[in-house]
């Protein structure tokens, strides 16, 4: 084809785009981009066009005009017949696309809300993270889109989040949640094979706020699930959707996907994530081009599942403020989850109440579409949080409950920069805290069979740090500890407290131990007493065996773990002297 | 870009408020940024936070794990949400003059 001076003089980066926009096109895309009568009902259905009343450069129809044009020029043969007519034009500069991503990244969070309400069917949201793929694949993005994609195509998830630092985390809420249960049995199993749920998270969790990942193991070990959470590829979000990049959303997918395979899990749960639900159980595997052998579900859904057959008991009262909640766009409007998040609600909490307009209609967070990691349009996305912050300071409720990460920190902005008395939660934390676990009746039962029970016993140190270690694990195993740093306070404490036990470091600053010893061994009022030598240095033991006295009931070496000293002292307190 | 006065020093802040030169950041600075958190006073506690959340950066270039701030600085999680109520990853990091974190928050 014979081209014009000015296609010689279009920029390079230019020019990949009006080619690839040639690649991109299909049914939807094209039926989106022909079919616009500019009736102006998406105007009205923008949160940006509501909040911006009188600037036209937000109105979806004007936005998708600025990508249509090119389409028109190059792909539409009206375009190509009578350009003027139909406002064909082409691209030319990489000003020009700088303007784009302006559009496309700073004036839309491709909620959708707008595709909604089109009575022709145009899919601005569709069109619009297209073009957000042609300005990536150009390299002309809002920094942070760069960084984090960056992130998930080289370490694989989103902030850089090291695997053993996940790891770790995991541990860390496992220990706090046996803590709060005081049941040791409650745990976060990595890379079980076999599970019935795997279950991904977004890495923020990981990262900033691991209070979800506690509270979903609470759940998951209050309905007895046999889950489990991938040591690798457990990071369910997934920037291509927002950057547009479908070989990121394939990428990243395949990664979680091929985990779940290789563990036999037979259902991944996708923690409360809007954009993570919608791009790995809806997009993505379109964009991997894989087939899935495995269920999926939003862990909504499995919440209410256990609710309703009656593997967790909730007690509603715990959650007596007033609620509302808001739909995420991905969540509601792109995949229609829109009534099992309500049912829960009304489990959960005493007080719901709706927001209007609710589901598929409600309106943006303002943090959609990857905008929360975009920080140079902030004041316009807070700006344009206006109508948002009306719908929410109408229902009077002081906590908005949302099932996406994305709105938790789209709507705690609103919420603050429209002084709002209002919290933010997700359906997890209000599931965790009205969750009834009967304490097992045993419990009682086993204080009184600890081993050590009922033991006095006094513990000479004059390291602190042993002595406590000491005490502690005699302690926690039942015993009435006295805790003495040198030989003679052992003494006093001997005499006063008459324990069953004493046992004794070998070197301790003061009275030598082995007179502390004959001090002990030969007081009448202390007769029966047993008494154990705890030593680092075993040579020394001598010193008291080669004495004439009653020699000690039994000797430790240390270090002693827990265990070793616990059976140490339970013979020498359960052997008589004569045996011993 | 936006500005931000602390006594006669003039910052760069980004958009969402976190100071772009780490190098600028001193004890002035971190109080003034704490009041945009709805944090009046710094407490030691606080300057325990924002410290070890200041020494990582400088030595790592990026913020530290939550779990890695807690164990280092002994705060249990609910702690660090009780001192910075809007979180560490913005409230705590901001404090420190770290840059905004990166993703979804």
């Amino acid at each position: 084809m014979k081209k014009s001076t000015a296609e010689d003089s279009r920029s390079h980066k230019a020019q990949v785009v009006v080619d690839r926009l040639g690649e991109k096109l299909n049914r939807q895309i094209v039926g989106s981009l022909v079919a616009c009568v500019h009736c102006g009902l998406c105007t009205d259905s923008c949160h940006y066009v509501l909040s911006n009343p009188g600037d036209p450069t937000y109105a979806p129809a004007y936005k998708a005009d600025r990508i249509r044009k090119i389409f028109k020029r190059h792909y539409d043969w009206t375009g190509r017949v009578f350009p003027w007519l139909v406002g064909a034009e082409t691209i030319m500069t990489d000003e020009e696309l700088e303007e784009l991503k302006d559009i496309a990244f700073g004036k839309c969070t491709n909620c959708r809300r707008c595709s909604l309400n089109c009575p022709m069917g145009v899919d601005f949201a569709t069109v619009n993270r297209m073009t957000r793929g042609l300005l990536v694949s150009v390299g002309i993005m809002p920094e942070g889109v760069a960084t984090v994609s960056k992130d998930q195509w080289e370490i694989g998830n989103q902030m850089g989040v090291l695997k053993e630092d996940y790891l770790e985390t995991l541990e860390w809420m496992e220990e706090e949640l046996q803590d709060e249960l005081d049941d040791p049995s409650a745990r976060i199993p990595v890379d079980k094979r076999d599970c019935a749920v795997v279950y991904s998270i977004n890495p923020r969790e990981a990262k900033y706020d691991p209070r979800t990942i506690g509270d979903a193991a609470k759940i998951f070990h209050a309905a007895g699930e046999d889950w489990t959470m991938p040591s690798d590829g457990w990071d369910m979000t997934n920037f291509g959707l927002f950057s547009g990049d479908d070989e990121l959303g394939g990428a990243v997918a395949r990664h979680l996907f091929d985990r779940v395979q290789e563990l036999g899990g037979k259902k991944l749960v996708i923690s409360e994530c809007g954009h993570g639900y919608r791009s790995t159980r809806c997009e993505a595997p379109n964009w991997a081009k894989y087939d899935v052998p495995f269920e999926m579900e939003s862990s909504v859904e499995t919440m209410l599942r256990y609710v309703k057959e009656g593997r967790i008991k909730l007690d509603k009262t715990r959650n007596s403020e007033p609620v509302t909640f808001h739909d995420s766009c991905n969540l509601a409007r792109s995949c229609g989850m829109t009534e099992e998040p309500r049912e829960l609600l009304n489990l959960v909490c005493t007080d719901f109440r709706e927001m209007y307009p609710n589901r598929e209609e409600n309106y943006c967070c303002t943090g959609g579409g990857g905008a929360m990691s975009m920080s140079e349009y902030t004041p316009r996305r807070l700006k344009s949080g206006k109508i948002k912050a009306e719908q929410l300071k109408a229902t009077g409720a002081k906590v908005v409950v949302t099932s996406c990460h994305n709105c938790v920190d789209g709507l705690t902005d609103v919420i603050r920069h429209y002084e709002l008395d209002m919290k933010v939660t997700q359906l997890v934390n209000l599931v965790a805290e009205a969750l009834v676990i009967e304490k097992p009746a045993r419990a009682p039962a086993v204080a009184e069979e600890l081993p050590l029970a009922g033991r006095r016993i006094v513990v000479a140190d004059d390291e602190p740090d042993q002595l406590l270690y000491l005490a502690t694990v005699m302690e926690d195993y039942g015993a009435t500890v006295y805790q003495a740093a040198t030989g003679d306070e052992a003494l006093e404490l001997a005499r006063k407290e008459k324990p069953d036990l004493v046992t004794l470091d070998l070197s301790m600053p003061g009275r030598p131990v082995t007179e502390i010893f004959e001090l002990l061994r030969s007081d009448s009022e202390l007769e029966g007493l047993k008494i154990c030598l705890i030593t680092g240095r075993p040579e020394m033991r001598e010193l008291i065996y080669q004495r004439m006295e009653i020699p000690p009931d039994g000797y430790l070496d240390k270090p002693l773990s827990e265990d070793d000293l616990l059976r140490g002292v339970r013979k020498v307190l359960e052997l008589s002297h004569q045996e011993g | 870009m936006p500005e931000f006065q602390v006594g006669d020093i003039t910052l760069e802040i980004d958009e969402d408020g976190f100071i772009q030169e780490p190098d600028a950041w001193d004890e002035a600075v971190a109080k003034a940024l704490a009041k945009t958190e709805g944090v009046d006073e710094l407490t030691e506690e606080h300057w325990k936070l924002v410290n070890y959340l200041r020494d990582y950066y400088l030595e790592f270039g990026i913020a530290p794990m939550i779990r890695k701030l807690c164990k280092a600085t002994g705060f249990k999680l609910k702690k660090v949400y009780e001192l910075f109520p809007s979180g560490p990853a913005k409230g705590a990091c901001k404090v420190a003059g770290l840059p905004k974190p990166t993703g979804c928050v």
